[in-house]
């Protein structure tokens, strides 16, 4: 394709738009063509030393696909799980810390109370940088901003000396309210830069300007700790596209949607460190939009655990709770904290990989813990032996064991059988395909129970969402997932495996500004507000390129005097006008009784910052209409007449359900369940009743069939005697 | 495991079961997000439970105080022997702070709203906060009987369908010294318990059930059994402990606390008899309090993996004579409770320790609470009250070093020093890790810290003095109370009370002025195990992270760094160790 497109004079980087995502294993691109739509894809093994080895092989595998794809390209975007791993598997360059003297164990000591109340061996991430690397600095500034002491300036000197003979390439500082008075770390930095002149330092008012010093220092310490790799990746990175004749800046994926600059992201790497999981959503919020649903649930599975988000009005919930390197992976609290806003994601140890086991209650558990790669499930063959979800899939037959990854990898269904009969078939005296169903529906069940919390806690009701499906395991799952949440549709986007890739490219360029206010709303200065709304605008707007900002959001966040947690509020209108602050204040007391009910609070309320954002209209990939079948709300017939058996849960029995290839279905064929769709990287499984219809652009539309007498299921007795 | 009696297969069991929780700790983030006080935001003193018509704890917020967890069962049982379940009505909530109803202190207030689904009574959601303040002398131990600690409020309907009663905040706005924050804090709990019961409602909806009973039976009847198999495998036999609390302030009185623990069956008896009297010194523990301080221990070191409800309480049977220290009779004083309660499961592990030295963990550094509450006036006229909690090391145990500064037995976190910083007149001068504090062991107890605050002076001083009730944990490695290693492994160390660099007694008040300079130092967990075969690379290590000094290195493990390098003699190591066994 392509071919009959002329390279129009003097405009040449304005065809190709590519976006990379690294993964835990396989990074993956995707290239748009945004003269004929045309997708490309690839995939390839993650090289963990040195991620531009993996980035530059599969630029050039498509290279070879589309020639001139660099010189021609108008924009790269680059989402990484780089600064996680790197924290993950301390991997940091040397990095000291500078707090205000007598304070420098804060980043260690944390904030002292047990994440899990009964366990009697509890362990904590061990802290990023070690004690001797920790110096005190004498300094001191009060609550309010007032200086007690000055910055001694000979303490920072002397550190200096002791941070060339360790070697440290980075320094974080954080000293004590300086989110109010910024004044000493500023001083310190040039001090530091005079000093040490290529270190690089993260200051705590600009990583996170907000007061609890623990939650402010680890914030500072992660972005410097993983600052200088970063920095290198990202410029080694930046050099070679040059070199491929790329000529546009390259742009990264922020943890809460977005996109900014590598120079900004090299400057705040913090902000970086959750791109890969953003980019997902992005990607289910394009397709929501696409196909004119608002409210989406994302629903991203793969080997180790599955993310969750709920989009609601085409948007995200953001969070600043957000934790890396947990001891326990699905504990909150056990890692260390990074208080950042990234996506308000819901991720679960549920994924292909999860081992089943009986506890000693005799119920069976499914996760959190997960055979990943090494040892993989037992029909991997590679060295595990406990059962897993993918083995109850291929027990089921959901999962065709010569047809795993194309058939590159034939997996072993006898061992999948025997690891499920052994582990739970037998002790529960089972059969072990009714074994395996309730593996499948546990972890089913477990995923639909996390997510019920997630959007009643949103206040929707899943009735009216949407599942849009992606990962390798996610469409697998997702009709019966949808089922049990009772969501009528489900969306299987073309090329799932390679989801988060594209949704680099269907993001928008953002920007937020926000300014602390803490004043009571009855004694605001209208005029005064609405001017530093406007200057938050202008900043918002100046951080996106020229003129790309094309509109803007105002939020409020408020809170009753005193309260720590304020609610947000949209703000439509001049704030100048006394009628905006009254709906502002309405709309803030409708909301807190919506959210926690009827309390009376009659306390004053207070506008505790404002925020503007500028955004950009995201770029519309122009989808191009796939050929369409003449046989449009036709069934499709089955590939070559293949058929397999496959267990439908319910009518308790294994049945026969044709098998089809997804790429060979036309736009407007219909395909009822049950049967199953593969491709290369996933499998669909639709349920009997649930009817699928391949749209224009190759989305599997899938109609849920009503849950009826189904909703409640009796499962036989798992107790161990 | 007997046959399941109920229509709930084990599979719908664990995933309700799952949700009930979920629903617990949703209604715990609603509480902290519409609560006032750092007590409540930062400290995380509180408990949101979920009980089933009749009063059975069914689950319970993952994040609390461990003390919390055997009580509300029992104030629930009390709400319900106070109102009739045909008096409860939809949109009531009912509390009370009563110290022998709930738990153990005035400052504590439970709130509970009953949960309709339609006609139908399906539940309850509870909701018990530690409150900044409730009147009276505020946080000493000098009070001699209750009255003098405040406002007590029996039970009562906070709500009645719906509508909120206006007379009971007016009370309550009238004797506390910072009303907006425990009225705040109050109506936080309301809200808590709505989201509570929101979730239960709709979980319900959704599960087709009629009501909670069968779920309910069936979680206690499992956990329940879970706890009597394990209880099963350790050998049937007495187990006993004693010890002697140091001296503590306000009290003149000697406390001693004899356990004797024992395992019969599937069953546990744990016993106080011996132990102390009521003192007339607000030391005094409710049974509610030693009940809960006294099952959780055993719980924690035998299966912790089942979540809590009322079936792991039913296999510990916890008894102690009326009018002892342990249980206590109105109207004692009880402000301090924690100063005694806090030392049970240390106990108990030290009597099931005989049984199964594996399953327990070395003293703590952290035990019993350090805390102080300190009031006074900014210059502007405010009241504030700040909290000042920091913690000590937690004990090694097999294969296990403590970490520092952690909460044990009791679940707090520190409030920031920048949120007290603005909250209160109080300026922080330092707070930091003490190397080694940690008992030595083959296993190391986690390090104690030094934390030191002064009342600032000049445009930041108070209006008039600061009222300061001072609590440090009184442990000392020569007491009759150090901070035990279990199987040799050596005590924890670091500690002391001062104020102006002289040691006062904890426990009693004091009067703050500006200047004035409050250290307090915590002590690191015990060690288990000989330190002499604490393998070297570990004590490297602890050189290296700044955990044990060179000195440290030689003196307690035998093992002998260079200074320079801070790499190992291999060679003189060889020959101190040698030398020592």
């Amino acid at each position: 394709m392509g071919d009959d497109v002329a390279d129009t004079d003097g405009l040449a980087p304005a065809r190709f738009r590519i976006g990379i995502d690294i993964g835990g294993t396989f990074t993956d691109f995707t290239a748009v063509d945004d003269v004929t739509g045309k997708i490309t894809v690839t995939k390839h093994l993650t090289t963990p030393d040195q991620p531009e080895k993996a980035v530059l092989a599969g630029l050039e595998g498509l290279t070879e696909r589309l020639p001139d794809l660099l010189p021609q390209s108008e924009a790269v975007v680059h989402a990484t799980t780089l600064a996680t791993n790197v924290v993950i598997e301390r991997k940091g360059a040397p990095t000291a810390l500078l707090t205000t003297e007598g304070f420098r164990d804060i980043l260690e000591i944390g904030r002292e109370s047990r994440y899990h109340l009964y366990d009697p061996f509890i362990r904590f991430p061990v802290p990023l940088i070690p004690r001797p690397l920790r110096v005190g600095v004498s300094e001191r500034v009060y609550a309010d901003g007032t200086v007690i002491k000055p910055l001694d300036e000979d303490d920072v000197l002397g550190a200096v000396e002791l941070l060339r003979s360790a070697g440290v390439r980075s320094v974080a500082v954080c000293y004590l309210h300086a989110y109010r008075e910024p004044e000493h770390e500023r001083r310190t930095r040039d001090l530091l830069l005079d000093a040490l002149p290529g270190v690089s330092v993260s200051l705590s008012h600009e990583v996170h300007p907000e007061p609890k010093e623990y939650e402010r220092t680890s914030t500072t310490v992660v972005d410097a700790y993983v600052k200088p790799v970063i920095d290198g990746y990202l410029e080694r990175l930046e050099a070679r596209l040059d070199r491929l004749g790329y000529s546009q800046r390259l742009l990264m994926m922020q943890s809460n949607g977005g996109v900014i600059s590598a120079e900004t992201a090299r400057r705040h790497p913090i902000q970086i460190i959750e791109s890969g999981p953003a980019a997902g959503v992005e990607a289910a919020a394009y397709y929501g939009r696409l196909l004119g649903e608002h409210d989406v649930v994302s629903f991203d599975m793969g080997g180790t655990t599955a993310k969750l988000c709920l989009l609601q009005g085409g948007d995200a919930a953001r969070t600043r709770s957000f934790e890396v390197d947990r001891v326990s992976r699905f504990r909150q609290g056990s890692g260390i904290p990074v208080a950042i806003p990234v996506y308000d994601l819901l991720e679960i140890g549920a994924g292909g990989g999860s081992i089943a086991r009986l506890n000693d209650l005799g119920l069976l558990q499914v996760g959190p813990d997960s055979a990943g790669s090494d040892p993989g499930p037992a029909c991997y063959r590679s060295g595990g032996t406990a059962p897993t979800v993918t083995d109850a899939n291929v027990v089921l037959g959901h999962l065709d064991p010569d047809h795993f990854l194309g058939g590159e990898m034939p997996l072993d269904a006898a061992a999948a059988r025997t690891a499920v009969n052994e582990d739970i078939a037998k002790p529960s005296e089972l059969p072990v395909r009714q074994a395996a169903c309730s593996i499948v529906d546990l972890v089913n069940e477990t995923m639909a129970a996390a997510a019920r919390i997630h959007i009643a806690d949103k206040g929707k009701d899943a009735k009216g969402l949407t599942i849009v499906a992606f990962g390798g395991a996610g469409p697998l799952h997702a009709c019966a997932l949808a089922r049990k949440l009772g969501c009528r549709r489900v969306i299987i986007p073309p090329l799932p495996g390679v989801m988060s890739s594209f949704g680099l490219l269907a993001t928008s360029l953002a920007f937020e500004q926000a300014a602390a206010i803490r004043q009571l709303l009855d004694e605001l200065d209208g005029s005064e507000i609405e001017k530093q709304r406007r200057d938050l605008e202008i900043a918002a707007a100046a951080a996106l390129p020229d003129n790309a900002a094309e509109r803007f959001r105002c939020i409020a966040e408020i809170c009753h005097l005193s309260q720590d947690y304020p609610l947000e509020v949209e703000i439509s209108g001049d704030l100048g006008k006394p009628l905006t602050l009254e709906k502002a204040k309405a709309d803030f007391r409708r909301q807190y009784e919506d959210t926690y009910g009827r309390t009376d609070d009659d306390n004053p309320l207070e506008l505790v910052a404002l925020r503007v954002q500028a955004l950009s209209p995201p770029r519309p990939i122009e989808m191009p209409a796939l050929e369409r079948s003449d046989t449009r709300g036709t069934p499709a017939s089955a590939e070559e007449n293949r058929t397999r058996q496959i267990y439908q849960r319910s009518r308790d029995e294994m049945v026969e359900a044709p098998v089809f290839v997804r790429e060979s279905l036309k736009p407007g064929t219909e395909v009822a369940g049950p049967a199953v769709i593969e491709e290369r990287e996933s499998t669909t499984v639709l349920g009997v009743g649930d009817l699928a219809i391949v749209d224009d652009i190759g989305c599997l539309v899938i109609q849920i069939a009503p849950t009826g007498a189904e909703a409640v299921q009796r499962h036989p007795e798992f107790a161990s005697s | 495991m007997t046959t399941d009696p109920s229509s709930l297969d084990p599979f719908q069991t664990q995933v309700l079961w799952q949700r009930l929780i979920a629903i617990c700790d949703e209604a715990a983030t609603s509480l902290v997000r519409t609560a006032y006080s750092s007590v409540v935001r930062d400290y995380h003193d509180y408990c949101c439970g979920l009980f089933d018509a009749d009063g059975n704890l069914l689950a319970h917020s993952t994040k609390t105080t461990a003390g919390f967890i055997g009580i509300i069962p029992e104030v629930m049982r009390h709400f319900l022997r106070r109102y009739d379940q045909r008096d409860i009505k939809p949109g009531d909530v009912m509390i009370t702070n009563d110290p022998w109803l709930a738990s153990g202190h005035l400052l504590d207030i439970s709130a509970a709203t009953p949960v309709f689904d339609g006609p139908n009574l399906v539940g309850f959601a509870l909701c018990v906060v530690h409150h900044l303040d409730m009147g009276g002398r505020m946080a000493t131990t000098e009070s001699k009987d209750m009255y003098e600690e405040g406002l007590k409020v029996p039970i009562l309907k906070l709500y009645r369908r719906g509508r909120i009663d206006d007379q009971v905040i007016d009370i309550l706005r009238a004797n506390v010294r910072v009303p907006d924050k425990v009225i705040g804090d109050l109506k936080a709990q309301v809200a808590a318990n709505n989201v509570c019961a929101r979730g239960l409602l709709k979980m319900i909806g959704e599960s087709g059930l009629t009501g909670l009973g069968d779920l309910g039976a069936e979680i206690v009847r499992r956990s329940e059994a879970s706890l009597r198999a394990k209880i099963m495998q350790l050998a049937d036999g007495v187990y006993t402990n004693h010890v002697t609390l140091p001296p503590i302030g306000g009290c003149p009185d000697k406390i001693e606390i004899r356990v004797a623990l024992t395992i019969r069956g599937d069953e546990i008896i744990v016993d106080y008899a011996g132990s102390s009297g009521q003192v007339s010194a607000a030391l005094n523990v409710p049974f509610n309090m030693t009940r809960s301080y006294s099952t959780y221990p055993i719980k924690l070191a035998l299966d912790p993996d089942v979540p809590n409800n009322d079936g792991c309480l039913a296999p510990i049977k916890v008894t102690c004579p009326e009018g002892t220290l342990l249980n206590c009779r109105p109207p004692a004083a009880t402000w301090g409770r924690t100063i005694i309660a806090h030392n049970l499961p240390e106990i108990v592990f030290g009597a099931l320790a005989k049984a199964a030295p594996e399953k327990v963990v070395a003293g703590s550094g952290s035990t019993p609470l350090s805390a102080m509450y300190v009031h006074g006036r900014k210059q502007n006229g405010r009241a504030f009250i700040g909290v000042v909690a920091h913690l000590g090391g937690l004990g090694a145990g097999q294969g296990y070093d403590g970490p520092s500064c952690t909460s044990f037995p009791f679940n707090v976190s520190n409030i920031p020093i920048e949120v007290t910083e603005n909250d209160a007149a109080i300026l922080y001068l330092r707070k930091e890790l003490v190397p080694d504090s940690g008992g030595p062991g083959e296993f190391r107890g986690g390090l104690g810290q030094e934390v030191e605050f002064s009342i600032p002076d000049g445009g930041h001083a108070p209006d008039g003095p600061v009222t300061a009730g001072v609590r440090g944990s009184g442990r000392h490695p020569d007491s009759t109370y150090p901070v035990f290693g279990r199987l040799g492994g050596g005590v924890g160390r670091n500690e002391g009370l001062l104020l102006n660099h002289q040691p006062i007694s904890h426990g009693a008040q004091q009067q703050l002025r500006p200047g004035d300079r409050v250290t307090i130092r915590l002590p690191g967990g015990g060690g288990y195990g000989d330190p002499l075969r604490r393998h070297v690379d570990a004590v490297v290590r602890d050189v290296q992270r700044g955990h044990v000094s060179i000195k440290g290195a030689v003196d307690d493990y035998g093992v002998a760094i260079e200074p320079e390098t801070l790499n190992l003699d291999e060679e003189q190591t060889t020959t101190n160790r040698r030398k020592r066994t």
